[in-house]
């Protein structure tokens, strides 16, 4: 491509961004934080800084900007859902979308309310860098999500051209077979090998070839040959260069092969250094044996080699190098969203998403052992639950409590400040530097007794589902006071006229029958156009209603128009199945005819009328 | 062109023109004028209107207009890539899942236009920048495009510009789409007055229940009718109040005139008390109008006086047009790129494209509605949308002259146009040493004209479209097609044998004829070494997945034949490192091994059976086996699972799995009406196949 065609491309791209951001900055108020922007260009220079950020720091707040949230109303995680059916959700969104960013803020809470924040955004873009099979071979886009990031003036080329790629380290285990490069460690000497007869043959065989192999190298060393020879040697003995050592392979057929290989070396020969190459697809090919020159020589070459590997990984890992820093640091992990967040991080860093939300926690609970998810902080100060964005949450702090926070960002951002992303990371800060005044949770008993009464439990209190349907009944303060019903009493009615409203459904359904007629029976509301669900207010009426529509019995003309319903089971099933589909309607009625299996789950849900799903929001 | 099926062959390609650009980068400044370094016309949101004006004129003169379309990506999972055994229906929907996935951001349409006078063909190469953006409408969910992360590696290999996609792209409504969105616009509308009806019952529904609100709701009234009075007043010639006094009571409300009734603008209320003076107007006022217009951007609410129950009935009706005017406009805008698609339908200009069947499936997907299920419902939609398609790839391939010029190397875009145009590739112009037999072309962009153009940038659609064109007009002109006479390209009877031909896969060399809807395998010398191969026959294979990783083909053959007999496997061919198909040398072979493999995990546990030859096949207790046309029905599932074994589990667990199992067990029966329902294809596909076993 000549250069012209590509500096007018990049000229083009810069000037849109700079116009488009000049429209928009004075059109919203923004926060100008100095945020470290990090791409591929500054990544390891980063991670050295961040590093000492985060052992200097008493807290870790993580953001993630991602290409998507949800693909149809539905999929957001709603007011009926069990938490194993947020997690199998947020499970679904975690497969499908992808992270452009991932902002990290190590930060303290230091005396006179003073928040000390290290706020990086590392632009993240996961490819196929050691070209062995994409590690993320697709990933799904909202056009809105990404509209709306656009508007905000998200970068999109600087976080494909230059975002920093990382394997998970699921990944990471299966990329080591396939590169194929050797490896020195792994191998233990095991005393207790009883060999077989074949076994002595081949040790016999191989330390042959190994003394002969030596032997010439040696002789070699002392005169020098011409080339013909030499090469003729190589030929004949099957001997190849190691970098500048002289090494020779030797076939294996099995693990118990290449145990007894390097047992016989590392016993008969100091100078020998053995390397297994693994094989593609996984196991092992072949033992490389290396001669060193020393004693000293095999150190350093055993020195090479390690840091070698090191080397490799840490281009294996990419950004999961930070996720890593975080993990061993121990520190507590503030998040906004812990559900959604860590579903996308177990599942780009650690493994694919367990079945499981029990599964799901242990995991986990082993990388990230201590997690606080500041929507669950923010409903013991209040009726928060309205306040899900940041800067409302942050402005209803501020009118209602006297919380005075100085948020101090010491190190500078270094870039031009229309790329300052990630603000988000620092409002989760302010927010817990808040919260934690409020609630008199002082630096001071933060630093003396992390596991103190006070603090006990907001820690590691793993908030699932972040409207309120956790299983730990500890923290339901609602000012709306839900009514707590059992799942076996909602029912999902679709086959009605598309864009209905809920009150002439209930309507309809009032008229279709003299149970339905008297006050306060049941409800009725419209999870989408399609779609509505009815809860019933005594137990045992779902199931006549069930019953009386399948059978069209009770409630004929209900049935004769097409009504069609089924039981939360149903609904269960749907969401296990990973095939979400965008339409509710459409996906239960093709899981309640493929069986009606009934499944004794008595978990209880809340209903509360105010957190029902409004029609006009869909 | 990123619709080329084979991505490696693309980088490839790439490689090597890179390596040849320093070559001839010399020569071709050296000869440049100055006005050959010219951008190309890159077309986004802002100057769309404009563009699309001028290419009305263009298309409506052009001679065939090339396109050529770049995308998020290819297929939405490896296996979902071509295969040899994919009979025409697989091919179908595999094109199908890619072009339903993936979104389309870049889109190149060039007319070239035959100026007799010059001798020279004068092209107008066209940049256009698209993004599935939602405009109108309340669901989102079908906006949704997936991305293929090589495809996005690949397409910031060559520079594209993302941020002018997201931010600048043009958004488009497809025929179906702009029908839903009509529909549920005047639905909406339909049901409005007998809203209207029942707002006296609705009233009651609004809950007063904070006592702000009813302060709010009182303190209202009192305005509204301190206004509402004053206005009486007035027009009666009474006294008028002093203007402090009108001051301090109306002082939220602005008095304006709205068709020239008078009404007040309110401002700086929040939507709750917008509602509940929307009641308190509906129940104390009758001649009082409370109505929503729309002021540009925003809506702005107001309350109109009127002189009678006539002249308010009059009033909301002006204003409900109004709103539905405005929602046309709005969907009529929305179309947006759509228009491209319409010109260059209407016009039934001969479209040229190189190997555009996924190109065309896109442009079927996006801008005409959700593509049928099957092949030969499909055809016809294309039919309707362009009546005249010519693949250049089809073109090079299949005439022995062209072939002869192309000297049999690759018929990728960029060699392609390397080898047939080389004094428009290098930037020499045609004029001088260049041969006799060389089309000129002019490429004009505004007002600026070159007749040795070259932007160079190749896999961007609208370069990638005007060197298609060029490709194509230079084959016409080796086949000998006079471009002077005045008869239209579409009707030339040398190109009639190539027209409405689509490689449905160009590595099997399998084409369409979107004419008559029939396929057939290319039988030109390409493939040739292919005939000694065993050929497929679709009832004979058997899909098996979910064995464990250890297992290759030469065990699972091993196995199978311990059973079957020596001859029994015709080959085994690997779709990814969880599947393979297996075709058995007869139909009944595969009912035989579905039957026995069920019976063999019924009793897994019997002691005989670890001994088994299939024992290594079933053991980890995933494996799961089925005839073709599961095969197909997993194609056409919209999951997409990266490993086959995974996609199939997801596929049969979740949908019919029970009647797929059934049909498993209920062999053979089911081996009858399996030879019914394909017998058609198989006959004309199965038989004259080429196969590469393994």
């Amino acid at each position: 491509m000549p250069p012209f065609q590509m500096l007018r491309r990049r000229f083009l791209c810069t000037q849109t961004s700079t116009f488009s951001l000049n429209q928009t900055s004075s059109n919203r108020r923004r926060p100008q934080w100095p945020i470290k922007q990090v791409t591929k260009s500054n990544f390891s220079d980063s991670l050295n800084e961040i590093n000492t950020h985060i052992s200097n720091s008493d807290f870790i707040a993580l953001s993630l900007h991602n290409t998507g949230s949800y693909s149809s109303p539905w999929h957001r995680i709603l007011p009926f859902d069990t938490s194993e059916i947020a997690y199998l959700k947020a499970k679904y969104a975690a497969n499908k979308f992808q992270i452009l960013q991932f902002a990290v803020c190590p930060f303290s809470l230091r005396v006179s309310n003073k928040l000390e924040a290290h706020p990086f955004n590392f632009h993240l873009f996961q490819r196929d860098e050691l070209k062995i099979g994409s590690p993320c071979y697709s990933f799904s886009c909202q056009p809105s999500y990404l509209a709306s990031m656009a508007r905000e003036d998200f970068d999109f080329n600087r976080c494909i051209y230059d975002g920093i790629s990382y394997l998970s380290r699921a990944q990471e285990a299966a990329a080591k077979h396939q590169i194929g490069n050797p490896v020195s460690s792994g191998y233990v000497a095991q005393s207790s090998l009883s060999r077989s007869v074949a076994d002595n043959v081949f040790v016999e065989r191989v330390k042959t070839r190994v003394g002969h192999w030596i032997s010439a190298c040696k002789r070699s060393d002392m005169k020098a040959d011409d080339a013909l020879v030499n090469s003729l040697r190589k030929l004949i003995l099957g001997g190849d260069e190691y970098g500048s050592r002289p090494s020779l392979n030797i076939d294996v057929c099995s693990e118990r092969q290449v145990q007894l290989v390097f047992e016989m070396v590392k016993s008969r020969y100091e100078n020998v250094v053995p390397l297994t190459i693994p094989a593609k697809g996984g196991g092992t090919q072949s033992v490389r044996v290396v001669l060193t020159s020393s004693k000293e020589d095999r150190d350093l070459l055993e020195k090479d080699l390690k840091n070698m590997e090191e080397e490799q990984s840490k281009s294996i890992r990419g950004f999961r190098e930070v996720i890593e820093l975080i993990s061993a640091s121990q520190k507590p992990v503030i998040v906004h969203n812990c559900l959604n967040d860590f579903t996308f991080i177990h599942s780009r860093f650690i493994s694919p998403l367990p079945p499981t939300k029990d599964e799901f926690r242990s995991s986990l609970h082993s990388v990230f052992c201590d997690i606080r998810d500041i929507n669950h902080l923010m409903k013991e100060v209040g009726p928060l639950n309205k306040y899900t964005n940041l800067p409302s949450a942050i402005s209803y702090l501020k009118r209602n409590f006297f919380a005075p926070v100085e948020i101090d960002i010491t190190h500078k951002a270094g870039m031009e400040e229309c790329k300052n992303h990630g603000h988000n990371v620092v409002r989760i800060s302010e927010l817990f530097a808040r919260l934690c005044f409020i609630l008199k949770l002082t630096p001071e008993a933060q630093h003396d007794n992390l596991d103190g009464p006070l603090t006990k439990p907001y820690s590691n209190a793993f908030n699932l589902g972040s409207n309120g349907f956790q299983e730990t009944d500890s923290i339901n303060i609602w000012t709306h006071n839900p009514k707590k019903i059992s799942i076996n009493n909602l029912v999902f009615l679709w086959g009605f006229r598309s864009g209905i409203s809920a009150g002439k459904l209930k309507n309809m359904l009032c008229k279709s029958h003299d149970v339905l007629s008297e006050d306060d029976v049941f409800d009725v509301r419209l999870i989408d156009k399609n779609c509505a669900i009815v809860v019933f207010w005594k137990n045992g009426l779902s199931e006549w209603f069930l019953d009386a529509i399948g059978s069209g019995d009770g409630l004929r003309e209900l049935a004769a128009e097409g009504l069609m319903v089924a039981g939360y089971d149903t609904y269960t099933r749907v969401c296990k199945s990973e095939i979400l589909g965008t339409d509710l309607a459409a996906s239960l009625s093709e899981f309640d005819r493929a069986s009606r299996d009934h499944v004794d789950d008595s978990a209880e849900v809340y209903w509360n009328s105010e957190l029902m799903i409004n029609f006009d929001d869909l | 062109m990123i619709s080329v099926m084979k991505q490696r062959l693309m980088v490839r390609a790439f490689t090597k023109t890179l390596t040849l650009i320093p070559l001839y980068r010399p020569s071709r400044t050296a000869f440049c004028t100055a006005s050959s370094s010219f951008a190309i016309k890159n077309v986004t949101k802002s100057n769309f209107d404009s563009s699309l004006a001028d290419l009305r004129r263009h298309v409506r003169d052009s001679d065939f207009v090339a396109i050529d379309l770049e995308m998020t990506g290819v297929t939405s999972s490896p296996w979902r890539e071509s295969f040899e055994f994919d009979r025409f229906d697989v091919r179908y929907l595999k094109v199908k899942d890619s072009a339903e996935k993936f979104a389309v951001v870049q889109f190149g349409v060039c007319p070239f236009r035959w100026d007799p006078t010059k001798q020279s063909f004068i092209a107008h190469p066209h940049n256009f920048y698209i993004f599935p953006r939602q405009e109108v409408g309340a669901d989102d969910s079908s906006y949704e495009f997936l991305c293929q992360t090589s495809s996005i590696d690949f397409l910031a290999k060559y520079q594209f510009d993302f941020n002018m996609c997201v931010k600048e792209g043009i958004s488009y409504l497809s025929r179906a789409q702009e029908a839903d969105v009509r529909l549920q616009l005047h639905s909406s509308h339909e049901y409005e007055p007998l809203d209207s009806q029942v707002t006296s019952k609705d009233i009651k529904d609004v809950p007063l229940v904070r006592m702000a609100d009813i302060l709010f709701v009182e303190r209202m009234r009192n305005k509204i009718s301190d206004w509402h009075d004053d206005l009486l007043q007035i027009r009666n010639g009474g006294s008028q109040r002093t203007p402090e006094d009108s001051n301090v009571s109306v002082n939220q409300f602005q008095t304006i005139f709205f068709k020239t009734r008078p009404a007040i603008k309110l401002d700086a209320f929040t939507s709750r008390q917008l509602r509940l003076i929307k009641s308190v107007v509906e129940k104390s006022f009758n001649d009082l109008a409370y109505i929503r217009v729309s002021d540009g951007s925003c809506f702005q609410q107001i309350i109109v006086y009127t002189d009678s129950r006539l002249d308010r009935d009059l009033l909301m009706k002006e204003v409900k047009e109004s709103h539905l005017k405005e929602a046309e406009m709005k969907i009529e805008a929305a179309i947006g790129f759509r228009h491209v698609i319409d010109l260059l339908s209407s016009e039934q200009k001969l479209i040229v494209g190189h190997n555009c069947f996924l190109d065309i499936a896109h442009i079927c997907r996006k801008f005409v509605g959700p593509l049928p299920s099957s092949l030969e419902e499909y055809v016809p939609l294309v039919q309707n949308t362009f009546p005249f398609i010519i693949d250049t790839k089809i073109l090079l391939n299949a005439n022995n002259i062209l072939q002869l010029k192309m000297k049999k190397s690759s018929t990728s875009l960029a060699k392609a146009f390397a080898i047939l145009c080389p004094h428009i590739a290098s930037g020499v112009g045609s004029f001088g040493s260049a041969l006799n037999s060389s089309v000129a072309v002019e490429v004009q962009v505004d007002d600026m004209r070159s007749s040795n153009w070259n932007s160079g940038a190749k896999h961007e659609a609208g370069y990638d479209a005007f060197m298609t064109g060029c490709i194509f007009a230079q084959s016409c002109n080796h086949l000998g097609i006079d471009f002077t006479s005045h008869s239209m390209l579409t009707k030339q009877d040398k190109l009639q044998h190539y027209i409405n031909h689509l490689y449905l896969s160009w590595s099997s060399g399998d084409i369409v004829d979107l004419k008559t809807g029939q396929t057939r395998t290319e039988s030109s010398a390409l493939n040739s070494y292919k005939t000694q191969q065993p050929k497929i026959l679709f009832p004979n294979i058997v899909i098996i997945w979910g064995f464990l990783s250890k297992l290759k083909a030469r065990e699972i053959k091993e196995s199978l034949t311990k059973v079957f007999g020596l001859t029994s496997v015709t080959s085994i061919f690997h779709l990814d490192k969880t599947a393979v198909f297996v075709q058995f040398s007869k139909p009944e072979l595969v009912s035989d091994f579905l039957k026995l493999k069920s019976e063999m995990e019924k009793k897994k546990n019997d002691a005989i059976y670890v001994l088994h030859p299939f024992s290594d096949l079933l053991e980890g207790g995933l494996t799961g086996a089925a005839c073709y046309e599961v095969y197909k029905e997993i194609c056409e599932s919209p999951v997409s699972k990266v490993l086959f074994a995974d996609q199939a589990e997801a596929v049969c667990v979740n949908s019919e799995a029970k009647v797929l199992r059934s049909m498993a067990h209920k062999t053979d029966s089911f081996a009858d009406s399996e030879s019914a329902i394909d017998s058609k294809t198989a006959e004309t596909s199965g038989e004259i196949l080429g196969l590469v076993s393994c």
